[in-house]
């Protein structure tokens, strides 16, 4: 195992490496910061700013990423269950396999009609 | 001897952010100790031998979970939040407790002192001929004698599902 | 030299640590994303004792925890939105109308 980590925590390194390098080559590079105080912040006027610019953000967006995780979720079962499938071929147990995988999946199945009728699948309109 | 050090930079780096998240006032910045904390316990599972649930722990709790609480903060105006009192009126009994569950942890390990064969059983090794259990092997038990669990899990996540999509609808 | 207690005490450390977010803090997603470290915590402490004893067990545990972590995040942040769409109040020892 230490073998193979062996290029796993140089990539580790790499990416931990790639932001910090590159924020600190824009930082050396880019003209140092003139103005400060309230010149920094957006002209209002003259009323004090507030603050809350995001404004309304969309709640689709979070369902969208619920369906995700969920369905995510039923993968990370879906990967042992494909990873050993040969061996259940080869033990005669494939139909077994295959029934309960089926059976989970179509529970599943059943909450994805339901979001289909409830027009949660197709985008905004 | 490189075992010890992966796993004490990646034990300081999991405790030092968590107790980070804890202490944030903004929600942003104790998401993004949080997903730290997520990733160095997924370097802990690298370096126990369990490759699977490395994997898991990144494609569905790093990679999931936290976009989930990070749409989430974006969805909610926190501006208020930020303005208040961090710790809530019963730190003082929290605190209480903590010391309580220490206390419980340090009697337990006091109290088995020695096992006749083996010395003090909190520093038991991993004997060397164990094999770390493979995806394979954890695919078969998980198949095997936990396969209703395996069905319930998908009947759970159903009703996750169903639950937070009626939770958030339009008209409520 | 790497023994079970380093990951045990690994485990109660991040445990301890998520207990203390979830009963001191006041806003509501710092308290779920504690609930996240306690879980896991549990699940270091499955991994470990599975090396230890070379079941399988314990992972296959561990990954139902952590199915369970993802389905009660996302009832949980529900809850937390169902919050916001009315009056914003995001304190966890001020919520205590069941019905308004």
């Amino acid at each position: 195992m230490h073998r193979a980590s062996i290029p796993l925590l140089l990539y580790a390194l790499l990416v931990t490496a790639f932001p910090v390098v590159a924020l600190l080559v824009a930082r050396s590079k880019r003209p140092a910061l003139t103005v400060l105080g309230a010149k920094l912040y957006p002209h209002e006027s003259g009323i004090p700013p507030e603050d809350g610019a995001p404004g309304k953000y969309s709640v689709r967006f979070f369902i969208f990423a619920t369906l995700f995780v969920i369905f995510e979720v039923q993968m990370m079962f879906l990967i042992p269950w494909a990873i050993s499938f040969r061996g259940w071929v080869a033990a005669h147990m494939a139909v077994f396999a295959l029934i309960w995988m089926v059976i989970s999946l179509g529970i599943l199945f059943v909450g994805y009609t339901w979001l289909r009728r409830h027009g949660h699948c197709s985008g905004p309109e | 001897m490189p075992d010890s050090v992966v796993f004490y930079i990646f034990a300081v780096i999991a405790v030092v952010t968590a107790a980070l998240m804890v202490t944030r006032r903004n929600a942003w910045h104790g998401a993004v100790c949080l997903i730290t904390t997520l990733l160095a316990t997924a370097g802990i599972f690298l370096q126990l031998h369990a490759g699977f649930l490395f994997i898991v722990q990144i494609i569905l709790y790093v990679s999931g979970i936290m976009v989930l609480f990070v749409f989430v903060i974006m969805c909610v105006n926190l501006n208020v939040a930020m303005q208040q009192m961090k710790f809530a009126r019963q730190k003082w009994v929290a605190l209480m407790v903590c010391v309580v569950l220490v206390a419980q942890l340090a009697l337990i390990i006091w109290s088995l002192r020695k096992i006749p064969s083996q010395g003090l059983p909190v520093f038991v090794s991993v004997a060397p001929e164990r094999v770390p259990p493979t995806t394979q092997e954890v695919a078969k038990s998980l198949f095997g004698p936990y396969l209703l669990s395996f069905e319930i899990v998908s009947v759970m996540l159903l009703v996750a599902m169903i639950g937070a999509v009626a939770l958030t609808k339009k008209k409520m | 030299m790497l023994s079970i207690a380093h990951y045990f005490f690994l485990s109660f450390a991040l445990f301890l640590i998520g207990v203390i977010g979830v009963v001191m803090r006041r806003n509501v997603i710092i308290v779920l994303m504690s609930i996240e470290l306690i879980l896991n915590a549990v699940n270091i402490n499955l991994v470990a004792f599975s090396r230890l004893f070379g079941d399988a067990a314990g992972q296959v545990f561990a990954l139902f925890i952590i199915a369970d972590a993802a389905a009660e995040a996302v009832v949980g942040l529900a809850i937390m939105i169902a919050f916001f769409r009315h009056p914003d109040s995001l304190f966890a020892d001020e919520t205590d109308l069941l019905k308004w």
